[in-house]
């Protein structure tokens, strides 16, 4: 069997767990949200979700991953297995353990899109727009090279044809995920956390600098105060609008990338008595402080800056990837050392996704390692040449990434979470789990959590799950495409896959 | 940007810069000890 790893230090852990929750996200959709949801106002829903269903949740995931960790194993499948002696269990940990590498699909490859721009911006490659072009114009120039890049035309072709720079970056971002797993946990995992971190901060820190200096760029009447307004002018009546306080729950869910099976895994390599109150806190602040004080601060504010409020009201609806690939770096090209800062924005996005690409791979890598006791060399290039080849799929299929996303990027995940908490303290039993949480506990965690764990935590991640399935599933379900199919066929095969191996996986287990 | 806006973003941030001070102190007053 082999030896399981272990954390070298406190601090690499959390920096890892931190990375593994800042993606995205934080620079990108909590602005959005934000601002289309009330404003400063939104802050209310949003901290007392973040007490009500985040901090309880990584709670219940440290909790979760470190009991199964006792037993040798780093999944869900193993790990519900021990909470819950139901045949069932393991094959719903399947979500746990197929979720996140179904994910690491078409994740590692958005990733590469951060690299290559940075590369671009750095060789002043980037296109360029005279300050002053209006908002279509910039679309326009900054749409065209991003559909180049990614090869999307709108045609009614089934394949995309990506730019063979978008591909070799691609193929170097995975080398360099698989180089850096295939050291292992404290030497791979934990020490680039130890410096990736550090540096996402630092490029987030110098970028707010530079956005917060901008003054009035363009119009003297309007500056980047007002894009902060934009973003914290409080609008009260929102509060009284479900759909903002599921917004915030929502954004609080996918910030803190619970019910993704991955901060199970990282948690799995913890000691038996190893703290996981003070540690999950560490980590849902960090994320916190990434999302509302550095993502707040960058483009959304320099946004309403240079475009004005009602384009940034447009930029800002027309979603994430518009935002990272095309409205902050034309913003970024007109300043003096453009090519600068779009590096630090595309850096700062880069170690976002790979600290997080890095924990979506380890659950699969775990699997292998713990319940078929295949060597990590083997088992990372196992997992390695199996997101090489199904990575394909939403490379170069039309519509497969979006679908791939809805289903385990979206669904999957709160489903997932709603199991796990369901599982933790209902089935394993509410006084068992307070006392697993508590278990070496650096802080006293305040007793009405236990209230708050028994049942306000699982009545919100079922307000989600039915909420958003009435909210989705009839838009997604209503238009078909040849490439949404291919990537349901695939996801329900590789469940299909997950679950035999889980089943050959636990067979073996009871004959030894 | 007015006033609530100023507000609320001093409430925000207070919030999250709080908590990780808290965290960060205690993790190094642990680890301190641990050694």
């Amino acid at each position: 069997m082999n030896i399981r790893q272990r954390w070298a230090t406190r601090i690499g852990l959390i920096l890892a767990m931190a990375g593994n929750a800042v993606g995205l996200g934080n620079f990108l959709r909590f602005p959005v949200q934000a601002a289309k949801n009330g404003g400063g106002a939104f802050m209310i829903p949003y901290f007392i979700s973040l007490f009500l269903l985040g901090i309880p949740l990584m709670w219940v995931e440290w909790s979760i991953g470190r009991y199964g960790g006792k037993f040798g194993h780093g999944t869900a499948p193993g790990m519900f297995d021990k909470l819950w002696k139901n045949p069932v269990a393991k094959y719903l940990g399947v979500i746990g353990l197929a979720g996140p590498i179904a994910i690491i699909l078409y994740y590692n490859y958005i990733e590469s899109w951060t690299l290559g721009y940075a590369i671009h911006s750095l060789l002043g490659k980037l296109p360029r727009v005279p300050q002053g072009a209006d908002l279509e114009r910039i679309n326009e120039v900054f749409g065209t090279f991003l559909s180049g890049y990614v090869g999307f035309s709108n045609d009614s072709s089934l394949f995309l044809r990506p730019s063979f720079f978008a591909y070799i970056i691609f193929l170097i971002t995975l080398l360099i995920n698989i180089f850096i797993l295939a050291r292992g946990i404290s030497g791979g995992i934990e020490t680039f956390a130890r410096f990736a971190m550090p540096t996402l901060f630092l490029f987030a820190i110098i970028l707010v600098i530079r956005v917060l200096t901008l003054g009035s760029p363009v119009d003297p009447e309007v500056s980047v105060l007002d894009g902060l307004g934009f973003l914290w002018n409080p609008d009260f009546s929102s509060l009284f609008n479900p759909n903002v306080w599921l917004a915030a729950a929502g954004q609080i869910f996918f910030t803190l990338s619970v019910g993704m099976g991955a901060i199970l895994t990282y948690a799995s390599y913890l000691r038996e008595k190893d703290d996981v109150a003070l540690s999950g806190l560490s980590t849902a602040s960090l994320n916190e402080f990434a999302e509302v004080v550095l993502g707040g601060s960058i483009a959304i504010p320099a946004a309403v800056a240079f475009f004005g409020l009602v384009n940034a009201k447009n930029i800002a609806v027309s979603g994430a990837f518009n935002l990272a690939f095309v409205s902050v770096p034309a913003i970024f090209s007109f300043l003096p050392l453009g090519f600068v800062f779009g590096f630090l924005w595309f850096g700062l996005l880069f170690f976002a996704g790979i600290t997080s690409s890095l924990a979506l791979t380890q659950p699969a890598i775990a699997f292998l390692e713990d319940e078929f006791n295949i060597k990590r060399k083997w088992a990372v290039i196992g997992v390695g040449i199996f997101i090489f080849f199904f990575s394909h799929i939403p490379i170069f299929i039309k519509g497969a990434l979006d679908e791939l996303d809805f289903w385990v990027g979206t669904f999957f995940i709160t489903f997932f979470a709603l199991c796990e908490a369901i599982i933790f303290i209902w089935i394993f039993g509410p006084d068992k789990a307070w006392e697993e949480i508590n278990k070496g506990a650096d802080i006293k965690i305040p007793k009405i959590f236990y209230f708050i764990l028994k049942y306000v935590t699982p009545l919100i991640l079922i307000v989600i799950f039915i909420a958003w399935i009435f909210q989705n599933f009839g838009t997604v379900l209503k238009e078909p495409s040849p490439g949404k199919w291919i990537a349901r066929m695939f996801l329900f095969l590789f469940f299909v896959f997950t679950c035999i191996m889980v089943r050959i996986a636990f067979k073996k287990e009871k004959r030894s | 940007m007015n006033i609530g806006g100023w507000l609320f973003l001093i409430f925000g941030w207070g919030v999250v810069i709080f908590l990780v001070f808290y965290c960060m102190k205690k993790v190094f007053e642990k680890e301190a000890k641990f050694k």
